[in-house]
Parts: C-alpha cells; sequence; structure tokens
C-alpha cells in the first residue's frame, strides 16, 4: 500500500490532519502565552520573559514543564470526579470547535457542511464546564464566577450567532471553507456591504471577546474580585488546560472572525496554493489575535449587569437590525441571489 | 441593578449598617462571603464579611485588625527618638508624612521651633509624598476596577515606574528608599544633595506628562467611566460624621485641607488650591486625586523657586536616645496627609519623661474604611472591590 | 472659637476659664458637650483616646491615686460649610473615669465615633454606655485584657533603650 492510498483511506486522512491541526493549535496556543507577555510587557514599559532561549522563546516550555511536575490538588470537599472532568472537556469542546476550521485551501481536519454552527455550538457548549468547575470546587468565588460565565455566556451567544449570520447570508452557506471562498468572489465581508459587514464584524469581534472571557468581558475570570474566577482552586497542569483553553478559545474566535469578515486564506502576491493560504490566514489570525491582546491590557473590566444590559439593550437589536438589512441588501443589490 | 445619578448632596438612601437578617426577605436565598484577609484586592489583611443577594450586598462587616501589631503600645516603650523609624511602617505609603507629625507633637511638647530651612525641606518632602502616594492610590484603584490577570494593572505600571523617580529622590537625600528616619525633633536629619532641585524638576515634568496620559486612559474611557461614576456615593453629611477626611471628604464637597485652613511648615506662605467634588462616587474620588497630584507638582515647583538657608535642626546633634525628654502635657497636632488629616495625640511624662506616656496616631485610613458598612449595600460584588480601592486605605495605618 | 460658645460652653459646665484644649469635664456633661459643640459647627468627629492610669501609692510630693482613665475627645470644625471663611480648630476635651466607670458613648451624635470607641474599648477597656456594637476592634473576640493599660506586660527583661 503507497503512501497515497494510505492518504486516499478517508479515516487515516482524518486522523493524520486531526492530529496536525491539533498538534498545531497546541503548540499556537503555547506561543500564544509568549506572544501575551511580550507584548504586555511592551505595553507596560518592561520587558517580559526574554530569559529562557532565545528571546524567551523557550518560556511556554518551561512554563509546561512547570504546571506538569505540580500536584494536581482536589479540595476536601469538592465532587472530584466532575472537578477533575472540567478542564479535559474544556479543552475537548476547544478541540472539536477547531476542527472544522480551514487554514487553507483544503487544510481543514474536517470539512463540515454545518462548520460555523459546530464552531458556535462547540464554543456554546465550553459554558458547561467553566459551570462544573466553578460549582464543584466547592468555593464560593468559583461559584459566583460559573454562575457569571453562564448568564454571560448564554447572552452572547445571540448577538454572535446574529451577527455571524450576516456572512452566512451573503454566502449562502454554513461551510466556514465556502464563506471563504465566497469572498473571494464577493470582497471581504467586512467591507462590503458597506456599513452592514463593518458593523456585523465589530459585533462578532466583539461578542467573541466575550465568548472567550477576554477583557472587557472577562467578569468570569474576574481577579480583583473573584481571585482567578472558575480556575480559584485549580493547581499544576489542570490550571493549565484553563489557561491554555482561552488561548485556544482567542485564537479560534480570531480564526473565525478572519474567515468570516477578512476574507479568510484569500491575500495578494502569494497566489492560490495551500501554503499561501496558510500563510495570509495565520498573518490575519494573529493580527486579530494580537489586538484582543492590546484590548485586554489598556480596558478595564465591565461589570455583570453592565455587561448584561450592552448585550440585550445593544448588540441584540443591532445584530437583529444587521440581519434584515442584509436581506434587503441581498434582495436590492444583488436580486436576490 | 441600575444606579440612579445620585451624588454628595443628592445622596442614596442611608444603608442600615446593624441590619437584622432574619427581618430580610425570607425568600432571599442570602450567602455569606468573606472578602479577605487574603484576597487579592483587599490592599492587605483587610476582612469584610459580605452578606449577598444573588449578587447583590445587602450588609457588610469589616473586620480590621489583621495587621496589629502593637504600635501604640510600643511607643510607650520607646524613647522619643527612637520612635521616628516606627511610624515608618504605619502608612507605608507615605511615611515621611507619618515623621513629620509624629516629630511635629513632640515639638510642640517641648515648645521648641523649627528652623526655616527644615521647614521647607519638610514642605517639600510632604509634597513629594503625597505625589508618591496618590500616584500608588491612582493605580491600584484602576487595577482594582478590573483588568485580567495583571490587565488593569498596565496602569498600576505606569504609576508605579513615576513613583520610582519620587523614590529615587528620597534615595538620594536619606539613603532609604521605603522608611527613611529623616526627620527628628527640632528639625531634618538628612540635608539636600546637590543637583537634587534638577531631579525633582525633572520628576515633577515627567509625572506631568503622564498624567495627561492617564486622564486619557481612565477619565476619558467610556467603560472606566460606567464603572465608577455614580458607584459608592458618600453623602456630605455621612462623611463628616464618620470623619473620613482628606481626598474622600473633599470628594463629597467638603472644603477642607489643613494645608490652608491650620497651616503648618511653610503652608501658610503657600497659596493651596484646595479642589473639591460634589460627586461623592468613586470616579470624583480617583479625579480628585489626579488633580491634587498636579497641585503638589505646582507647589513644588513654587517652593523649589526659594531655597532658605541656614541650620535644618534647631537642637544639638543629639548625644543618645534618651537626649529629648518632655515632662508632663498633652498636645493634638494634625497634617494634612495623602489620606486625610493624620494626628498625633500625646500624652507625655511616661519613662520618667523619655517616652509617651500614651501616643495615639489618628490614622485616616480607619476612618475611610468605616464608610464601608455604609457604602457597600446595594452595590455588587464588583463595585465592591472597586470602592474599597477607591478609598484608598492602607491597613498597616489601620490596625497600627 | 466665637465669644458665643464660649460663653455657652461656660455656661453648660458652669466654669469660665473655658480653653479649646484639654478641660476636663464630669462625665455626665460629656455628651451635653458633645452636641452643644456639633450644633455650633463642630461637626467633624477627629479622634478619641483613652489612657489608662494605673493606682500610685503615696510618693514624695504627690498624694496617693487611685487607678482611673482619662478620655479625651477631639472634634473639628469647619467654619467653611456656614460661610466662606476658611480655617478650622480643633476642640478637645477630657474626662476622668474612675475604674470601672462608663462614659456616654457619641455614636448617637458622630456615625464615625463607632470604630474609634471600639478601638479604645478593644485596647484600653473603657467602656462606652450606648454603643451599639461594642466588640473589640482590632484583638481577637476572646483576647484576654487590653493591651494599652500600663499594667499589660509592661516589664521588660530590658531597658527600653538598649
Amino acid at each position: 500500500m503507497t503512501l497515497e492510498e494510505l492518504l486516499a483511506n478517508a479515516w487515516v486522512r482524518g486522523l493524520v490532519a486531526s492530529v496536525l491541526v491539533l498538534t498545531g493549535i497546541l503548540v499556537v496556543a503555547a506561543w500564544a502565552t509568549w506572544v501575551e507577555r511580550r507584548v504586555a510587557g511592551r505595553l507596560q514599559n518592561r520587558i517580559g520573559p526574554n530569559r529562557v532561549g532565545w528571546f524567551g522563546l523557550l518560556q511556554p516550555i518551561a512554563d509546561a514543564l512547570k504546571l506538569l511536575r505540580k500536584e494536581v490538588l482536589v479540595p476536601d470537599r469538592a465532587d472530584r470526579g466532575l472537578f477533575l472532568l472540567a478542564p479535559g472537556l474544556l479543552l475537548f469542546f476547544a478541540m472539536a470547535a477547531i476542527a472544522v476550521v480551514p487554514w487553507g485551501p483544503g487544510l481543514v481536519a474536517a470539512d463540515l457542511d454545518i462548520g460555523l454552527l459546530w464552531v458556535l455550538a462547540m464554543s456554546g457548549m465550553m459554558l458547561v464546564p467553566t459551570w462544573i468547575a466553578g460549582w464543584s470546587s466547592n468555593n464560593k468565588y468559583s461559584l459566583v464566577a460559573g454562575m457569571r460565565a453562564a448568564a454571560q455566556g448564554i447572552s452572547y451567544e445571540v448577538p454572535l450567532l446574529l451577527s455571524a449570520l450576516v456572512p452566512v447570508m451573503l454566502a449562502g452557506s454554513f461551510n466556514l471553507s465556502d464563506i471563504a471562498e465566497a469572498q473571494a468572489r464577493d470582497g471581504w465581508y467586512a467591507i462590503w456591504p458597506p456599513g452592514i459587514g463593518l458593523a456585523a464584524f465589530v459585533i462578532y469581534f466583539t461578542t467573541s471577546l466575550a465568548e472567550a472571557n477576554r477583557i472587557p468581558f472577562d467578569i468570569p475570570e474576574a481577579e480583583s474580585e473573584l481571585v482567578a474566577g472558575v480556575s480559584t482552586e485549580y493547581t499544576g497542569i489542570a490550571f493549565g488546560l484553563f489557561q491554555m483553553t482561552e488561548y485556544i478559545h482567542t485564537w479560534l474566535s480570531s480564526a473565525v472572525a478572519t474567515l468570516l469578515f477578512l476574507g479568510g486564506w484569500h491575500g495578494p502576491f502569494l497566489g492560490d496554493s495551500w501554503w499561501a493560504g496558510l500563510i495570509w490566514m495565520v498573518l490575519k489570525t494573529s493580527v486579530l489575535f494580537v489586538s484582543i491582546m492590546l484590548l485586554r491590557w489598556s480596558l478595564v473590566r465591565l461589570r455583570a449587569d453592565q455587561l448584561m444590559r450592552f448585550c440585550w439593550v445593544w448588540l441584540v437589536p443591532i445584530s437583529l437590525g444587521l440581519v434584515a438589512a442584509t436581506a434587503i441588501w441581498i434582495q436590492v443589490a444583488q436580486g436576490g441571489r | 441593578m441600575t444606579h440612579a445619578v445620585f451624588d454628595a448632596l443628592n445622596p442614596p438612601p442611608v444603608a442600615d449598617v446593624h441590619l437584622d437578617l432574619e427581618s430580610y426577605d425570607a425568600d432571599a436565598d442570602l450567602m455569606v462571603l468573606n472578602l479577605g484577609p487574603q484576597h487579592p484586592s483587599t490592599h492587605g489583611v483587610f476582612r469584610v464579611k459580605l452578606v449577598l443577594d444573588g449578587e447583590v450586598i445587602v450588609k457588610a462587616v469589616p473586620y480590621p485588625g489583621y495587621l496589629h501589631r502593637g504600635v501604640e503600645k510600643l511607643l510607650e516603650k520607646l524613647t522619643y527618638a527612637q520612635q521616628t523609624p516606627i511610624v515608618d511602617k504605619n502608612d507605608y505609603l507615605s511615611p515621611m508624612i507619618n515623621e513629620q507629625v509624629l516629630n511635629m507633637a513632640f515639638e510642640a511638647g517641648l515648645g521648641i521651633e523649627v528652623p526655616r530651612r527644615a521647614r521647607w525641606l519638610r514642605t517639600i518632602l510632604a509634597e513629594l509624598q503625597r505625589l508618591a502616594s496618590h500616584l500608588v492610590a491612582i493605580g491600584t484603584f484602576v487595577m482594582d476596577v478590573g483588568g485580567s490577570i495583571g490587565g488593569g494593572a498596565s496602569m498600576f505600571m505606569y504609576t508605579f515606574r513615576d513613583r520610582e523617580l519620587i523614590l529615587d529622590l528620597f534615595e538620594d537625600l536619606t539613603g532609604g528608599r521605603f522608611h527613611y528616619n529623616t526627620h527628628q525633633v527640632g528639625g531634618n536629619r538628612h540635608d539636600v544633595p546637590v543637583g537634587w532641585d534638577v531631579s525633582i524638576r525633572a520628576a515633577c515634568d515627567q509625572i506631568e506628562r503622564s498624567l495627561d496620559e492617564w486622564d486619557v486612559m481612565t477619565v476619558k474611557n467610556g467603560v472606566f467611566r460606567d464603572r465608577t461614576i455614580g458607584v459608592g456615593v458618600l453623602s456630605r453629611d455621612l462623611a463628616l460624621q464618620l470623619g473620613a477626611s482628606g481626598p474622600i471628604m473633599r470628594a463629597s464637597g467638603i472644603d477642607l485641607d489643613l494645608r490652608r485652613d491650620a497651616p503648618y511648615h511653610l503652608y501658610d506662605e503657600l497659596d493651596v488650591q484646595v479642589a473639591t467634588g460634589t460627586g461623592g462616587d468613586c470616579f470624583t474620588r480617583y479625579r480628585l486625586r489626579a488633580v491634587e497630584c498636579r497641585e503638589s507638582i505646582r507647589l513644588i515647583r513654587i517652593l523649589l523657586e526659594d531655597v532658605p538657608e541656614g541650620p535644618l535642626c534647631s537642637l544639638k546633634p543629639s548625644k543618645g536616645p534618651t537626649a529629648v525628654k518632655i515632662k508632663d502635657g498633652q498636645w493634638y497636632v494634625a497634617v494634612e496627609g495623602p489620606r486625610g488629616e493624620i494626628g498625633t495625640y500625646l500624652i507625655a511624662g511616661g519613662n520618667k519623661g523619655m517616652s509617651p506616656y500614651r501616643l495615639k496616631i489618628r490614622p485616616p485610613s480607619l476612618h475611610a474604611l468605616a464608610t464601608v458598612p455604609y457604602l457597600l449595600p446595594g452595590h455588587t460584588l464588583s463595585d465592591a472591590v472597586a470602592i474599597l480601592g477607591s478609598l484608598d486605605p492602607i491597613m498597616g495605618e489601620v490596625d497600627r | 472659637m466665637t465669644p458665643e460658645l464660649q460663653a455657652a460652653v461656660g455656661q453648660l459646665l458652669g466654669r469660665e476659664d473655658v480653653a479649646a484644649f484639654g478641660m476636663v469635664v464630669p462625665a455626665e456633661l460629656h455628651f451635653a458637650l458633645a452636641k452643644l459643640l456639633k450644633d455650633n459647627g463642630y461637626v467633624f468627629y477627629v479622634t478619641v483616646v483613652a489612657s489608662h492610669w494605673p493606682a500610685q501609692p503615696a510618693a514624695k510630693g504627690a498624694p496617693e491615686t487611685a487607678e482611673h482613665f482619662e478620655v479625651a475627645t477631639v472634634l473639628r470644625n469647619l467654619p467653611q460649610l456656614q460661610d466662606n471663611r476658611t480655617g478650622s480648630q480643633t476642640f478637645s476635651w477630657r474626662v476622668d473615669l474612675a475604674a470601672g466607670q462608663d462614659i456616654d458613648s457619641l455614636v448617637p451624635l458622630f456615625a464615625g465615633a463607632d470604630w474609634q470607641e471600639r478601638e479604645q474599648y478593644d485596647l484600653v477597656g473603657v467602656r462606652f454606655a450606648g454603643h451599639p456594637d461594642l466588640r473589640r476592634l482590632m484583638m481577637d473576640e476572646d483576647w484576654p485584657g487590653h493591651p494599652l493599660r500600663r499594667d499589660y506586660a509592661i516589664e521588660t527583661p530590658h531597658a527600653p533603650w538598649r
């Protein structure tokens, strides 16, 4: 059996692709911590980690080793099973979501026709382990954080889905690859249709910050009031999984935003090959990723009730309006394609 | 929960501090949450027992005392010359002012005059210290309002960077960065180093630039305004009753600043402009501190224009720790510290006149924290942390 | 201190020599004096200081004294609240208490007296009658004794300076 024959098998292909994507995303998540700390260092007039390896590039490995060697403590009164299940489940959902994200033409582990729905469903499911962690820790701070996370996640799901519907309607598909391809034809959805696309992009970007619990929407982790939120009682690699999932989620949000609004892997100069697609995709995602970081280090946190009001009073009606406006745009400007 | 816009003159209803929880809504599912003593945002080891209905605070019972070190008892046993380094550790963000008010009480007891050069130096040290302390207050408050692990800490880093400049100045003068022991009965110990005024001017210029920058980050930031305006409104009447002095009181519309109203040092020759606000909320308290920083810079620049010559201490160099003796009597001396009226009530005559019989320090932070049971109820947990940060308590001083 | 207030305080206390600092006031007039001062502009509660004076045997030149306590209260006025004058003075007086005697709490007048009086009760052991919540403030609830009393652990093996 030759390599081609082996790769023709759908099972083998799926396995290889999943291993590649999952390894890749873990590497990205690990070095995202380094990028974040360096960016924060520049922003705060300090240096950031620069001791381990060249420019501190080996810092994530040192951190991972440290976390792995630490004992995973389970609090005495915690619900042991759920407590240990939560971080793993969290990582599982994040990985499941990232599996359908295409990184270039054909570079996708699972090319689902309902890819976008799958991503949104999986990142929505991440609330469950967050809440489990908050509840099973048997810690009041964790509990408050878990309740906040649940409330926030459920609320922000609505404008997230509504604003993601705008590119779906324009491209006529839930498949992330198709949406990216459609933008090669129509132009970036963040720019065209004028106004509507940009507004949808801003709302999608904002709500995905809330979904990934990033500042200014990080009330479930609110360290100044809730110590460390749901991860208060976690130690060692269990805590590490929470941190890693947050980076994966942020990276996922950036990637999906790129695919939906910023033309996916399409870009000038490099041609249409798969590696050019990968480069453009990673570049665009990184720009969004670093801008999320810059936001994080320069904003303060909203209060829980303000967060809810912002969602239900502003984001939901506006995104509903955007969906309607997109429908009209398709009818009027594009002749009801 | 929405906050109607209250201010110090139109305050929200006063919270029932001694609320009986039995009489509270029987259907409510109350949760008791211990905020502190080991909590990242309690500025040390302050503990508040919060009774929460959902996330809204129903009752707040503070328990200070976790940092009680018996300073007043210790001061009864040390001689007058040995006390200055002890009070450095009380309000550890403004040790200069602690030292000054203590030594001013002793000087009142002895009835001695402080030479003009020493008074000039004390004034400039007080203003620099106020600046340094307010920088920490601003930075920690913004950190309390929010940020991820260190997220809001950007501002904290900026303020600490500029505070370093002032600590460097103090290091040039005294050799210490935190605990100076530079004041003594009758004057100061360390004379001004060469080129100090140039460094002071440079530091003031830098901090003034930074203050403009920070205004953009906070006062003009919508999220910051949402989080602080109308939160933790302290009414004018309550501020008076509780003795919450300093910026907290002035943010509630009371125009009292001992630098202007009961001048000491060289303040009677300076025209101190006292800023007041009527908001009484976290935002006004924050804003007021930033304005006071600018006022301090202005005063420092005026002071640097005319440096008096002369001796630095009116007493001869001390021969030992027992050189100063105060036989009998009582005095109360107060100065305006960064957190408000910091005072020393001295009852002399202990230990054959070598130590105070009783020495009580009036800590402004204790009075500021006394507002906590009134301010927290009705707010959410997030606001509780912001309110605590806006009061800028120093637990070393509260518990002594 | 205005002459009118001086006269009013003198009338209340039944004495001529009214001073803004250090007057000894009978315990039963403590609350009335604080109320009079509060009504006359001394609205800012500064501090309260209790001190313990253990029994002294008769020494040369001094008679024998019984154990007693002194409670000094400091208030501050704010003329700027009435008109636009600046300036602020304190008014301080003292109450001598026999051992075991209570003093009226000022909490009904000044809410800020709450913690201050708790602290003095905690550290010196003076009881404030009418205080709504007289618990220890600094020390543990079950701490033995009152640390700032003069007879509390004052003997040390070394001189106060070394």
